[in-house]
């Protein structure tokens, strides 16, 4: 398989000398060209740093992101962010569509026709037939955050980063959420990682499950999701693998859990 | 019900006819000789006069436009040094302190050294009102602009929108709002800058006209014109509020559908 990006001994500190405080420590992983890896680790690890680093949206202090063949310095049109907080995201005096058409802002090549046809498949491809004209605060959580993935998905970036991006809707909007991203990935071959703090969803959702150690973060071990490219809500995760990948991680992450000692807990 | 939604929707004529009223009920008890506070019918009978003479429409005329011209001066000025401010930390930093000396002094205080240096005319109610009303706008624009948030920026930055387009596409749209209410109140200050302007150095406009009136002891003419003033500043009022409208309706009917 195409190697698409390479993270090497990434580290990053915040502060220095005696009070730094050591996030990420030596973090080196790679994800393949339709790839789909889920990134868990324990509450407060340092993903959310790693996954800015990995937007180019921080410089690391050492190591270093290939992505494609060549090293990240910033931003890149290959890498889209669909982030957490989809209200802050999307921009309230703006359209859904032109929300999304401001994703192909990286595109002058498209025609403005062009984009506009495109913004309105991707509003249907994300459920949203008919919601253009309105605006993001006219939706409810999870049709916002589904404006923000097509936003994601209009950049045609060869990576898309997934930034805990169901963790502020219900629990039955997603799980429709992780079978559409699910579908809208394999419909157009997107490689994505995905940050989450979910477990269930890391397995449920990944070709390749990333697990973080705690703070000085660094990889812990990986495991290959063999469950096949169809999952489903109810079969998928009564299958006797997928629980035992799910025991695999969550153990691993109570490890780290029960190393930290009881007042940081707090 | 219906009663209130129709008092709610009519609340501008509405809240003048109780003023009207009130006015009225207080002239009739005569706790004031009529002389010196006439009753509704005396004004509003030298309003007509004054309104087909036609001295009313050409001084409010010129007021209106005094107002409205310094207002958008002040306006492109604000907003212009706000943007300054919030690329450079050094004017910024260099700005507010003579910002906060000059934002204190009343109109009035203005004018004697606004007629020495510019002498009476066009150019001296362009500077009073400039230096009276550039600050609300300027300063509700460097707050906002300084309050656009982290994903925000985030976004534009993984987007590859670079400084400048980051400012006038996300922190601009998103601080506009903000901005506008600074308008608001600027647009409240700008009338009475130039009213107090024309008392004091004007030879025209409603100022002007008012004292003019209130030397010669035509007292109901004074109120009349009080009382234009009064809808000078609901007129303008309703000028913004539909330049805000067209701006930053988004804002508008997204606050009002979350109480």
């Amino acid at each position: 398989m195409d190697r698409l990006l390479d993270a090497r001994e990434l580290a990053k500190a915040y502060g220095s000398g005696a009070k730094a405080l050591r996030i990420l420590d030596g973090i080196s992983f790679s994800v393949s060209k339709g790839e789909f890896v889920s990134i868990v680790g324990p509450s407060g690890c340092g993903k959310t740093t790693l996954l800015m680093a990995l937007a180019g949206l921080m410089k690391p202090d050492s190591g270093s992101i290939l992505f494609q063949g060549t090293p990240l310095n910033g931003p890149s049109p290959g890498i889209s962010v669909v982030f957490q907080d989809y209200s802050r995201s999307l921009f309230p005096w703006k359209t859904n569509l032109d929300n999304i058409l401001f994703g192909m802002i990286r595109n002058p090549s498209m025609s403005r026709a062009d984009k506009r046809r495109r913004g309105l498949e991707l509003m249907d491809a994300v459920g949203l037939k008919g919601f253009d004209a309105h605006y993001p605060w006219q939706l409810s959580g999870g049709m916002q955050q589904r404006v923000a993935i097509a936003r994601g998905l209009a950049a045609e970036s060869e990576l898309l980063l997934l930034d805990e991006p169901l963790a502020a809707v219900d629990a039955q909007t997603r799980a429709d959420m992780q079978d559409l991203l699910l579908e809208l990935a394999a419909r157009f071959n997107q490689t994505c990682i995905l940050v989450t703090h979910d477990v269930d969803e890391a397995v449920y959702m990944a070709d390749r499950v990333v697990v973080l150690t705690r703070r000085p973060t660094r990889v812990d071990h990986e495991i290959p999701v063999d469950l096949g490219t169809r999952r489903d809500q109810i079969t998928t995760r009564e299958d006797p693998r997928f629980l035992e990948i799910r025991h695999d991680v969550m153990a691993a992450i109570r490890r780290f859990r029960a190393e930290v000692p009881l007042a940081e807990k707090a | 019900m219906a009663l209130e939604t129709l008092l709610l929707r009519f609340r501008g004529p509405v809240s003048f006819l109780i003023i009207v009223l009130v006015w009225q009920i207080v002239a009739s008890l005569q706790l004031v000789p009529e002389k010196y506070f006439p009753g509704i019918p005396a004004i509003a009978s030298s309003f007509w006069t004054m309104l087909l003479s036609g001295e009313l429409l050409t001084g409010d005329g010129l007021t209106l436009m005094r107002a409205l011209i310094g207002l958008a001066g002040s306006v492109v000025i604000g907003v212009s040094l706000a943007i300054l401010s919030d690329v450079s930390p050094v004017f910024r930093a260099g700005f507010q302190p003579i910002a906060a000396l000059v934002q204190p002094i009343p109109p009035a205080a203005l004018v004697p050294m606004a007629v020495f240096m510019l002498g009476l005319g066009a150019k001296l109610y362009a500077f009073i009102i400039i230096l009276v009303t550039v600050w609300p706008p300027y300063l509700n624009g460097v707050a906002a602009l300084a309050a656009t948030g982290d994903v925000p920026m985030k976004t534009g930055r993984m987007l590859g929108l670079s400084d400048r387009d980051i400012l006038f596409r996300i922190k601009l749209p998103a601080a506009m709002p903000e901005i506008f209410s600074g308008i608001r109140y600027a647009a409240t200050i700008s009338l009475i800058a130039v009213v107090v302007s024309e008392m004091l150095a004007g030879h025209d406009g409603l100022g002007f006209m008012l004292i003019r009136k209130a030397f010669a002891t035509k007292i109901p003419d004074v109120y009349a014109l009080m009382f234009v003033c009064a809808l000078n500043g609901a007129l303008i009022n309703w000028l913004v509020n539909r330049a805000r409208w067209q701006m930053t309706g988004w804002h508008i009917r997204m606050t009002e559908r979350t109480p």
